[in-house]
């Protein structure tokens, strides 16, 4: 079919394309940062591909999917429930790091320093966007806290406004519990040079100074 | 500082320019409706970021383009250094030296301007929006911080305001999560209070001689902060968040029931007294002249002060609203130290050495040319 002959044609989808391909094309597009130029790419690369290959990339993507749920105890994404995280026993129970995502899990886990436990909150308080505190993972948090053995929550939620809202909101409902409630620490990157931090940086770090 | 190059793509009424400045008195001429007065925001704009005219960047992009660029090259102390605004549909691009600036608080600061246009008078006469976008413009070219806790500031008031909303309509009632919001809310508003008690003293001490001498003597100007909640200068910030938690504390139940945020720096004003008379009330029109004039005078001091180089000032439209001794005492003011743009239909009448010196161009339907 040539393009542009018909006025009937125009505005209709790849209806230069075979229907699987295009079928394919749209699955493509509806990933996050994929237009229809890199989908049409991909579709077609997918065609030159081994059929082996072809077939473990969509079982990978169906078993992913099946396979990962989210941990019904601190709920971070797992294969296995409780997550291998809080099954390890030799993981210190008396700690929770609050995060608002599984990749932050991931970036602490990859720090190799913290041997605590985490929570995952799935996202920040912000009312604008109408995220109450009950639309994230917190009445999970308070249940975990009744047992007696957590004596320390660290709040390591973003340092924005959202974030900083979340910690404070979680550090009041705390507070009766007696349970000693730390926020991480914000300022400096390390091993950065003090001359190439912008200005709100450098005041945040100023505020946050410690005595020696 | 000045400015020695401007290019403008796609800029209101200009598809194209190039111009090139002089570190003097440059004289813009044209009849109404050419552009001058463009020529004048887009320096405004490249070093503040944003309009004096308007809210809306949309609104500075040609007609039917997708986006519009203004291009600079500033002569500081330190040396040339040129800056490039982008501003398309989507958003604002700022380079610095050429590299991008992630953050437009990074950028506005590193070219300072005072703009005095005839709309100016209303920071005297107008609503308390027009003075607090003013003292709000002015403290950011000079504290990149203060920017940054006003755009916090503005986040944090419409999260609270959008809870407040909720818990009108009682879709929400926590009131551990009202607590967290004005905790917050508190925090960054004290700052501000503070920061504006300060410029405003600063202001203060630069503009009552000026006004001394414009008046020939007779008259005396103070300024002062008029906040919504009941602080005072010389407290600390621990004083004022009491302050603060007590005014909020009581109006609680009004806040809910209006279901927005009714106290705070969006809310506060300021006033400028004449012999210890309110201008804005029971000043004369020419008390309320001067007083603008005596502030906007009083500024470019005040950069001088703080970063050690003069601004560049813009005189929209002014200099023929002045009469002949405010005149001389503005041009006076600026002889021989401050790249100055003026605008202007005719020039004839205004008899001073530092607009003989100037140069002059003229524009017509978006096209500048000099004249000499």
């Amino acid at each position: 079919m040539v393009s542009g002959t018909s006025a009937f044609l125009k505005g209709k989808k790849y209806m230069h394309y075979p229907e699987p391909i295009s079928k394919l094309i749209d699955s493509f597009m509806k990933l996050p940062g994929i237009g229809p130029k890199t989908a049409a790419r991909l579709a077609f690369y997918v065609l030159s591909m081994k059929e082996d290959t072809v077939l473990d990339f969509a079982k990978a993507l169906v078993n992913a999917k099946r396979n990962l749920t989210y941990c019904s105890v601190c709920g971070h994404i797992t294969d296995q429930d409780p997550c291998y995280i809080c099954e390890d026993q030799r993981r210190d129970k008396t700690i929770i790091c609050v995060v608002q995502d599984p990749k932050d899990v991931i970036a602490m886990e990859k720090m190799k320093d913290f041997n605590g436990l985490y929570h995952v909150l799935h996202g920040a308080i912000s009312p604008m966007d109408g995220i109450g505190p009950e639309d994230i993972n917190i009445p999970d948090l308070l249940k975990r806290l009744q047992d007696e053995t957590v004596q320390e929550v660290i709040l390591a939620t973003n340092p924005n406004i959202e974030g900083e809202a979340t910690a404070m909101y979680i550090s009041r409902l705390l507070k009766p519990s007696g349970i000693k409630t730390t926020r991480i620490a914000h300022g400096l990157p390390v091993g950065g040079d003090l001359e190439y931090a912008d200005e709100v940086t450098l005041s945040k770090a100023l505020e946050g100074r410690r005595e020696l | 500082m000045y400015i020695e190059k401007l290019s403008l793509a796609n800029y209101r009424n200009y598809g194209e320019l190039f111009v090139e400045f002089e570190n003097k008195v440059n004289v813009i001429l044209g009849e109404n409706a050419q552009g001058k007065t463009n020529v004048m925001e887009s320096i405004y704009v490249l070093a503040m970021a944003k309009s004096h005219r308007t809210s809306n960047d949309k609104e500075l992009i040609r007609w039917d383009q997708e986006y519009a660029k203004i291009e600079g090259r500033v002569q500081k102390q330190h040396g040339p250094l040129p800056l490039q605004l982008v501003i398309s549909k989507k958003g604002k691009k700022a380079r610095l030296n050429h590299i991008e600036q992630q953050k437009l608080s990074q950028y506005v600061g590193n070219m300072n301007v005072v703009m005095f246009a005839p709309e100016d008078l209303n920071i005297v006469k107008g609503s308390p929006q027009v003075r607090r976008r003013f003292i709000d413009m002015e403290i950011g070219q000079v504290s990149p911080i203060y920017l940054h806790d006003m755009s916090q500031y503005h986040k944090i008031l419409q999260q609270r305001n959008h809870y407040l909303k909720m818990m009108q309509i009682k879709k929400q009632t926590d009131p551990t999560m009202l607590e967290v919001l004005t905790e917050q809310f508190i925090q960054l508003a004290v700052k501000i209070v503070k920061k504006r008690f300060e410029f405003l003293r600063l202001l203060e001490n630069w503009a009552k001689p000026i006004h001394q001498g414009i008046s020939r003597g007779l008259e005396t100007l103070e300024i002062t902060y008029k906040p919504s909640v009941e602080v005072l200068e010389d407290q600390d910030l621990s004083k004022m968040i009491e302050r603060y938690e007590e005014k909020f504390n009581k109006l609680r139940t009004r806040e809910m029931e209006r279901g927005t945020t009714l106290f705070g720096p969006h809310r506060d004003d300021l006033l400028f007294f004449v012999n210890g008379r309110d201008v804005q009330t029971y000043g004369s029109q020419g008390q309320q002249r001067t007083t603008a004039l005596s502030v906007k005078l009083a500024e470019i001091e005040l950069i001088h002060n703080e970063i050690g180089e003069y601004p560049i000032l813009l005189l929209d439209d002014v200099l023929s609203e002045l009469d002949d001794y405010r005149q001389s005492h503005l041009l006076n003011t600026i002889q021989g130290k401050v790249q100055t743009f003026v605008t202007t239909t005719s020039v004839e009448g205004i008899d001073h050495q530092t607009l003989k010196e100037a140069s002059t161009y003229v524009v017509e339907s978006g096209v500048i040319k000099k004249v000499n």
